[in-house]
């Protein structure tokens, strides 16, 4: 079943400044199906982010449409949770309250509340944090709360901008690993926007390529490596340094290529 | 690990970790006193040093003493207007005056400022006029206040609630559009509704500037006071202030000033820092302001 269906989308731009017109999206479409979890990359400056703040309702698009479970989208809304690069976490709450705030919202009791996000907290790994506030966390410990908040209202599809971009190499690796171990155990669907081509074959059962700016989808791999998946090993696996290689050549990181605009928003 | 009974430390408060983040509400007069037991040297220290050398400078007899006293005249001078029962009362009266002025101010503040700070397009209309009447300071309003009130406490109200409310408006609508827009984009695809946006994410986002503004707003209003005082005034500190000037009576100009800091600093100290300590520092969004 497909459960996200992103459709001839276009994005348009209007400098504020100069009045000028620049395509950032040109004709943008892709399906993820129902527990799949699929990543969105492309050079610097390509619009997938663009592509991700249209589907979680946050820009409304020139044209195009995107269908979750078939019927269109508009306005952001508790059945796409996003997971941001800069954890959006409420500084004023504590992680229990994060965690808990998009279950308040939709009407469940203090006592249930509190047990599912104790739940999620668990899941997690963040037991013992409960009572902190964000700035008491690491980078790392945030981002764990970002994605329990956004799985504790168990949402149609988890959207993922980047979310350990702002985290160091070493924290990121393990937070994959816990990212992945997360998702095997409930499947939830994932749209997954990175810049970073390990990251996006470590991660995904699906790759989609965009193109330079204006984005077109430029190739959509299927990644074939069993799960579950660890760092120790990927290095040497034939599949993933495959299929690593075929992206890194596309993107032109070989030859060096880089556009180099920060991506839009 | 023990869990902090009644001193607000921050270091304790982290540590015991459980603590709820709704703070027990301790009286100013028990603030004081913990203030006091926690850190007599750092608070009075400052203070002693400031004395010590203003003493000296007296002692020299640098300056004629119908210009300058020392401080053990203007302590005299404060225990004598004490026990003659002048000063509390004029502490009193300008307390008063300012606590009224700035809970009006305060409450048309805080309303206009999320008003302005949250709607698009009363911003337009009230911004230009908002940086006019900003430009008209409180001193400039007296004239046209005493034509219109006389010399009662109404004018010098309609004064502080002036000085109180523009400052915080302007400082409540930065503190809005400070809210990084990734805060409202999550709550809003947690399901979040107009109002609970409004009330857990708009009202405590803005908090640092709503305490920047109170902050302001009542140093403001607190000048406005005496500059009012002095000019309307038939009593408060700053009406004792002008008095004891026309009589050639440094001491008791100097008492004025002595108290018009103490109070400020006490202020401070008692009511603005424990509640920015509780909300915007607990929550890591301003580091601590000048402690």
């Amino acid at each position: 079943m497909t459960m996200l269906s992103v459709d001839q989308l276009n994005q348009v731009y209007v400098d504020t400044y100069t009045g000028e017109a620049t395509v950032a999206i040109e004709d943008v479409s892709f399906d993820v199906p129902e527990g799949q979890f699929v990543s969105v990359i492309g050079p610097s400056g390509c619009g997938k982010t663009t592509v991700l703040n249209i589907v979680a309702g946050f820009v409304d698009a020139t044209g195009g449409t995107v269908r979750l479970q078939g019927s269109p989208v508009s306005g952001p809304g508790p059945d796409r949770g996003v997971v941001f690069q800069d954890f959006a976490l409420f500084p004023w709450k504590t992680v229990e309250a994060n965690i808990a705030f998009g279950l308040k919202t939709q009407g469940v009791g203090k006592v249930e509340r509190r047990a599912k996000a104790q739940e999620m907290i668990d899941l997690v790994g963040l037991t013992g944090f409960e009572k902190k506030y964000p700035h008491e966390l690491s980078g790392g410990m945030r981002q764990r709360a970002g994605v329990a908040r956004v799985l504790a209202t168990e949402p149609a599809i988890m959207l993922m901008d980047e979310p350990f971009a702002s985290v160091d190499a070493q924290t990121r690796r393990v937070l994959q690993q816990e990212v992945l171990r997360i998702w095997e155990q409930r499947r939830t669907t994932v749209l997954f926007v990175t810049h970073d081509v390990d990251e996006a074959v470590f991660m995904s059962d699906r790759v989609v390529v965009l193109s330079p700016r204006p984005s077109t989808v430029r190739a959509d791999l299927s990644i074939q490596i069993p799960r579950p998946r660890s760092w120790t090993d990927m290095h040497t696996n034939t599949e993933f340094v495959r299929i690593r290689r075929e992206l890194m050549t596309m993107l032109g990181v070989e030859t060096g290529v880089e556009t180099g605009s920060r991506s839009a928003p | 690990m023990s869990v902090q009974a009644n001193s607000p430390s921050r270091a304790g408060r982290h540590a015991a970790g459980a603590t709820p983040p709704t703070p027990r509400r301790a009286s100013p007069a028990r603030r004081a006193a913990a203030l006091l037991r926690r850190q007599p040297i750092a608070t009075l220290l400052p203070f002693a040093v400031v004395i010590g050398v203003w003493a000296v400078v007296s002692a020299l007899g640098i300056f004629p003493s119908s210009f300058f006293v020392g401080p053990a005249t203007v302590f005299d001078s404060m225990v004598d207007s004490v026990r003659r029962g002048i000063l509390p009362a004029y502490i009193q009266d300008s307390l008063t005056r300012l606590a009224v002025g700035a809970a009006f101010g305060l409450g048309i503040g805080v309303a206009l400022g999320f008003l302005i700070g949250l709607n698009r397009y009363v911003r337009k209309f009230c911004w230009p006029v908002l940086l006019f009447f900003q430009a008209i300071g409180d001193i400039a309003w007296l004239p046209i206040v005493i034509i219109w009130f006389g010399f009662s406490l109404t004018s010098v109200t309609v004064v502080i609630v002036y000085t109180v409310t523009f400052p915080l408006i302007i400082s409540i609508v930065a503190g809005l559009d400070a809210i990084p827009t990734n805060l409202l984009r999550a709550a809003a695809s947690l399901g979040a509704s107009r109002w609970r946006t409004l009330w857990e994410v708009y009202v405590p986002g803005a908090l640092p500037g709503v305490s920047s503004g109170v902050r302001t707003g009542l140093g403001y209003g607190w000048r406005a006071l005496i500059a009012a005082e002095i000019i309307i005034g038939t009593s408060g500190v700053g009406f004792m202030m002008f008095d004891a000037r026309r009589q050639g009576d440094v001491s008791h100009v100097f008492v004025g000033m002595a108290v018009l800091g103490v109070l400020w600093y006490m202020t401070d100290a008692l009511v603005l820092a424990p509640l920015e300590k509780e909300t915007v520092e607990r929550w890591g969004l301003v580091e601590r302001i000048g402690r």
